[in-house]
């Protein structure tokens, strides 16, 4: 029985949805690999594209949407509303199919493409407000293992961080390339290339498939996004639909 | 596709506070329908915020459709269509059902309808009273929105007055909390009002003998400079006297717009129809006025998933499935006749 299970999760099929930053990913992965992906980096119309963009590369790959035995999400950080398209699409197609999920955080999406960087990597992604969501990655055997929490703080407090630790970093993320300028002014450092810059659902399924392996996955409603921010208490008066008093 | 009475809708509505599932079978039969309403987490900011609605709505969503689906004891295999609101609304918050709603109709291979949250709180009515005939006059009273619409078929609607500033929840919410009355407004002025004296103060019904708009600024700024004036009034006979000026306005104008078009039944809808003292005036004036009046349940008024699948499958009817490009849109309005 066992065995038959391990069988069934190494063939597992895994679709993967990344929406996290302002591109659009979708991935299909198994234990060959990468076998589709999708991707749009300029438009910022997450929710109008996604569906469609699962949609044809499913067609494409010959893949029924039921063939899935995994849903794979970027759980963030990242751009709120984005995360959620993508958090929402990825949780409702779990759902449907009766299949658990498995949630990465986009920081290590943008650090496992370089681990063969064979030095500190520095994922920093854009989280507006002068701010950036950050975490520093070691490259490890077959790929790279976080050495900090994921922050959100100011672009000086990265900076200060980084020179703190005298070591020779590679930066990457939409982040690092917004505040290249700041960051090198008081660094040496190298920056990914810009095609790095956002994170992709290529990784998000190679990523997933491992843990797939070792089942190391969660219900879809029990998947929690990761916010890092707290939410602005501002109220919006004039584009409710329904208010308070509708209650 | 084949839409017939046998056609079941899930419905989905996540545009403000209150995220929402429900099964509607053939536009009419309200199998299940599940609301989770989230004003405790907003009551402490007096109105409500949307990142945190946006947030509670990913995370209620999927427990919504379970539950209206277990509710209605029927295999998911069985849902026909998918319907969303896709507007208007917080776009955050809309944005989590409509991506959720997709993702459900492509997974499911059924088709996916997008809804007018306006056109939905019309069709809550046909929910429990079929048998409306048209032309029919709904006053549609909410946090946003303050409208009379003739309604001459489905999908045919006319504007006959709306509100020329704020909405009349917008007014009570406001009042409510320069009275200290807390949130939501509605239902905290509703219960101070209870033991207060609806004429103790005599406030202005503006544009009452005019047309069919409506305005409730200069009533909201008139409270606030009476109380200021009257700093020993009591907060009940306050928020009585402005209940009453409002209720008066709206069941007025209501029943001017259905004797004006000749309409055959006149209905309540939007969440401040719930309130106690509107529904009560607003079926005496049917009576007085010889018309079919028509006021649905607490649960149909506010915020559900159930108008959402009826509109939607009307809407299947009519214009087939939405395209999955679709997004959501803020600021979408009511489909008018020209
Ligand atoms: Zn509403």
């Amino acid at each position: 029985m066992d065995a038959h299970r391990a069988y069934l999760r190494f063939f597992m099929l895994i679709l993967g949805i990344e929406t996290a930053t302002q591109q659009v990913s979708v991935a299909i992965g198994g234990h060959e690999g990468v076998l589709a992906v999708f991707e749009l980096s300029r438009g910022r119309r997450h929710a109008e594209t996604l569906t469609p963009a699962i949609e044809f590369v499913c067609r494409q790959a010959d893949i029924e949407i039921c063939e899935f035995g995994a849903i794979a999400v970027d759980i963030g950080p990242g751009l709120f509303t984005g995360m959620r398209v993508g958090l929402a699409a990825g949780k409702a197609i779990a759902h449907a199919l009766r299949v658990p999920m498995i949630g990465i955080s986009s920081l290590d999406l943008l650090a496992f493409p370089l681990r063969y960087a064979d030095r500190t990597v520095a994922a920093v992604i854009d989280a507006r407000k002068g701010e950036v969501f950050y975490a520093l990655y070691r490259p490890v055997p077959g790929g790279v293992q976080r050495v900090t929490d994921a922050r959100c703080t100011s672009v000086d407090e990265l900076v200060g961080d980084l020179m703190a630790r005298g070591q020779t970093v590679v930066c990457v993320g939409d982040g690092a390339l917004r505040y290249r300028d700041e960051i090198s002014a008081v660094l040496r450092c190298d920056f990914a290339e810009q095609f790095l810059s956002h994170p992709s659902a290529a990784p998000l399924v190679q990523l997933a498939h491992a843990k797939a392996l070792r089942e190391d996955w969660v219900n879809p409603w029990e998947i929690q996004p990761m916010y890092l921010r707290a939410p602005d208490a501002e109220i919006n008066w004039s584009t409710r639909a329904t208010g308070g008093a509708s209650q | 596709m084949n839409v017939t009475e046998n056609t079941l809708v899930l419905g989905i509505e996540t545009s403000c506070d209150e995220t929402a599932a429900a099964l509607v079978m053939g536009g009419y039969d309200v199998i299940s329908s599940a609301v989770s309403s989230q004003v405790d987490l907003h009551a402490q900011f007096g109105g409500v915020v949307p990142e945190i609605a946006s947030r509670a709505h990913l995370d209620l969503l999927n427990p919504m459709i379970a539950r209206a689906v277990v509710e209605a004891g029927v295999s998911e295999e069985r849902i026909d269509a998918v319907a969303c609101t896709v507007g208007p609304g917080l776009i955050g918050a809309l944005l989590v059902g409509v991506s959720a709603a997709k993702a459900l109709a492509l997974t499911w291979d059924v088709p996916f309808v997008g809804v007018n949250h306006m056109e939905a709180h019309l069709y809550a009515a046909f929910l429990e009273d079929p048998t409306l005939e048209f032309p029919l006059v709904v006053l549609l009273v909410s946090g946003g929105h303050t409208m009379l619409i003739e309604m001459r078929n489905h999908g045919e609607y006319r504007l006959l007055g709306q509100t020329i500033d704020d909405a009349a929840g917008e007014a009570f919410d406001k009042v409510a909390r320069f009275l200290g009355l807390g949130y939501p407004g509605g239902p905290a002025v509703d219960r101070e009002a209870m033991h207060g004296d609806p004429e103790a103060i005599r406030f202005p019904r503006a544009m009452l003998n005019e047309g069919l708009n409506f305005s409730f600024s200069g009533l909201k700024t008139s409270v606030i400079n009476h109380v200021r004036k009257h700093p020993d009034v009591s907060a009940a006979d306050v928020a009585a006297s402005f209940q009453a000026a409002v209720v008066d306005v709206l069941v007025t104008k209501a029943r001017r717009a259905a004797e004006q078009i000749g309409a055959r039944g006149l209905v309540l809808g939007g969440g401040v129809a719930a309130n106690s003292l509107l529904r009560e005036r607003f079926l005496t004036v049917c009576t007085d006025a010889g018309i079919h009046g028509f006021l649905p349940s607490r649960e149909l008024c506010t915020d559900n998933a159930a108008m959402i699948a009826a509109a939607g499958w009307h809407r299947l009817r009519s214009d087939g499935p939405t395209a999955l490009d679709a997004g959501a849109y803020p600021n979408l309005r009511l489909p008018l006749l020209p």
